[in-house]
């Protein structure tokens, strides 16, 4: 984005058009003292070589009173030349603005520090508009060169009358009303006189009676103009068709200036603790808006989140007490300046060590928990068993009392041959602690089974 | 310019034409009404083509007349800034010269008259190139190009030109 060719459309459309514009009332009297053309050139001239400024600022480089700056600030702002901007501020919000023309206005240090007034001044701000200004002039030159030759070819001009005695004026729209019946005049509506064709402005000297030569002098003199123009306004029209394809140097609203100037200092210096006050008192420092540069400040905080980021993960590490897996350790190396790496290889060092020591840990743990749950598991069953041997006995004794019925009902045959082989197994069941002497063959024979399952 | 557009309309008819014409006679009274007639929005309607249709009649109290939306097809026309017109002259003065397209009338100051022509006075009035080859007078017949209009609700007046190329006299009444 070159400003300079914009800057030198300005300096060109300044001397072309606003070279003797005097901001003073037609009232007061021209004396050589208050004589101030050439005031608005030099204004738009240190306009050009500032973005954003604070107007008394100006006025104070300028040498100029502020209200004569004002004067002609509004000029330009009707002839759309410059934005301005008008907000309530305390000193604090004009330390913001200092502090972002410090950051553009490299060497340039404002540091206004001091009267913390709770106090609101209107503070006015003014820029070039340079986008509007090529339009703005590209306009006004088509306008001449259009009035011009309209004049000259006498085409699409609607004739206007004016009545000599009342100096009422109508046009050639209103001719079918003021045709007379009387003569071949128009006669106005009100005072009936005769009316008289309006002679242009451009070429006063010859009063519009519609002489032939009158006409031609005229014609030469219209040429003469365009002629004239088009020679002295030549710079100024190439300097437009160079600045045609550029893009417009564009700074956007006061605001949004400002926290860009904010965000590309703080990109230049790195992290400034010092401007942190400033930047949690943005929001706060002026009443206007905040929403347009809303994404501007988050890229502060995002800085903010990094910073603190940083400090969460070196507390962690510190403590112990969460550990990082590597993925994340992998993302925060990405989003990380330089400066920083050395924090962040620490990071992962310990975030490296800390990891296997957790998987190790974890590994162990399994096992010892895959021991524990093993243990437990042949403890229970062992008591389970235990249990089922003693339920078992107690069952066979149960067996034994009834045994008469289960003679009688003649149960499955392996019962019986149990019964029948119960007292060959007797011997063997001395062996365990179930010393019961009702011992049924029934219950050694799933004995033998168990013994083989504890075997194994 | 000449449109063919659908326009509404309330007709207020009087009782003594209902019965079997009534249709006819609504009609014949939209024509009547509205044939000729001037709107700035629309321009000149120059004639009604067809009707769309016929809404249901109101029965206006006290009066006995009924109202009937009308909605109507016709050719209006519109004279445009920039358009080119064929005129006819209808009166000639020192101030330039009025003409006549169908409805609309068109002044041409003298300023817009080509330079070499000159105004003469005398029981006709007229503008005459300096050779005597071109006269504009009455009922001459020009070519001119409309360059301002002004359109008030029932009545447009333009101005015109005829210094440009191509524009001028297209018939010489003298020969006629």
């Amino acid at each position: 984005m070159s400003i300079e060719p914009f800057n030198r459309l300005v300096k060109l459309a300044a001397r072309a058009f606003y070279d003797d514009i005097t901001t003073k009332g037609d009232n007061q009297p021209k004396t050589g003292r208050s004589d101030n053309r050439g005031i608005a050139v030099v204004v738009l001239d240190a306009l050009s070589r500032r973005q954003w400024v604070r107007e008394e600022d100006l006025a104070k480089d300028l040498k100029l009173h502020s209200k004569q700056l004002r004067r002609t600030l509004r000029f330009f702002e009707e002839e759309k030349l410059v934005t301005r901007d008008h907000r309530k501020e305390t000193a604090k919000g004009a330390k913001i603005f200092s502090a972002a023309v410090a950051a553009t206005a490299d060497g340039q240090q404002h540091t206004k520090e001091g009267e913390e007034k709770i106090k609101l001044h209107t503070h006015s701000y003014c820029c070039l508009d340079y986008a509007q200004i090529y339009d703005v002039v590209r306009y006004r030159l088509h306008r001449m060169r259009k009035k011009l030759k309209d004049e000259l070819e006498d085409k699409n001009t609607v004739q206007e009358y004016v009545c000599p005695n009342c100096g009422k004026r109508y046009n050639a729209l209103d001719a079918l009303q003021l045709i007379s019946l009387e003569d071949e005049y128009f006669h106005c509506e009100s005072c009936n006189g005769e009316l008289v064709a309006e002679s242009d402005k451009l070429a006063s000297q010859d009063v519009g009676d519609g002489d032939s030569n009158a006409r031609r002098q005229r014609r030469e003199k219209l040429k003469d103009m365009l002629q004239n123009m088009e020679v002295q306004l030549k710079p100024l029209m190439e300097q437009i068709n160079r600045v045609k394809d550029l893009p417009a140097p564009e700074f956007g609203t006061l605001q949004a200036w400002e926290a860009r100037a904010h965000a590309q200092r703080r990109a230049e210096n790195g992290e400034s603790s010092a401007m942190d006050p400033s930047k949690s008192s943005h929001g706060l420092g002026y009443g206007g808006t905040p929403m347009p540069f809303l994404g501007d400040t988050k890229v502060e905080v995002d800085f903010g989140n990094e910073g603190k980021g940083n400090d969460v993960k070196s507390e962690a590490d510190i403590t112990g007490q969460k550990i990082l897996p590597p993925w994340m350790i992998k993302q925060g190396m990405n989003l990380t300046k330089e400066q920083r790496g050395e924090v962040k290889q620490e990071a992962k060092m310990d975030g490296t060590l800390a990891a296997p020591e957790y998987s190790d840990d974890k590994k162990s743990n399994a096992e010892d928990n895959d021991k524990a749950f093993q243990d437990e598991y042949f403890k229970a069953y062992y008591a389970a068993l235990i249990k089922r041997q003693e339920e078992e006995a107690a069952k066979s004794r149960q067996v034994g009392m009834k045994s008469k019925r289960d003679l009688n009902e003649g149960d499955e045959g392996e019962d019986n041959v149990d019964w029948q082989e119960a007292p060959v197994a007797g011997d063997a069941n001395g062996n365990y602690k179930v010393n019961d002497l009702n011992v049924e063959a029934d219950a050694t024979a799933e004995d033998e089974d168990d013994i083989d399952w504890e075997e194994s | 310019m000449f449109f063919h557009i659908v326009l509404e309309r309330n007709m207020q008819l009087h009782p003594r034409h209902f019965g079997r014409n009534l249709r006819e006679n609504l009609v014949a009274k939209l024509m009547k009404d509205v044939e000729g007639t001037c709107s700035g929005q629309h321009g000149f309607v120059v004639a009604i083509t067809g009707i769309e249709n016929i809404g249901k009649g109101l029965i206006r109290d006290g009066t006995g007349f009924v109202s009937f939306p009308v909605k109507y097809q016709c050719v209006v026309f519109r004279p445009f800034k920039g358009e080119i017109l064929e005129a006819v002259v209808t009166m000639v003065n020192k101030m330039g010269f009025f003409a006549e397209a169908g409805p609309v009338q068109i002044f041409v100051s003298n300023h817009l008259i080509p330079d070499d022509m000159e105004f003469q006075s005398g029981d006709m009035p007229n503008y005459t190139t300096s050779d005597g080859s071109v006269k504009i007078q009455k009922d001459s017949e020009v070519r001119l190009k409309i360059i301002g209009t002004r359109v008030d609700a029932t009545e447009i007046f333009c101005i015109g030109t005829i210094k440009d190329d191509f524009l001028g006299v297209i018939n010489d009444p003298a020969s006629v």
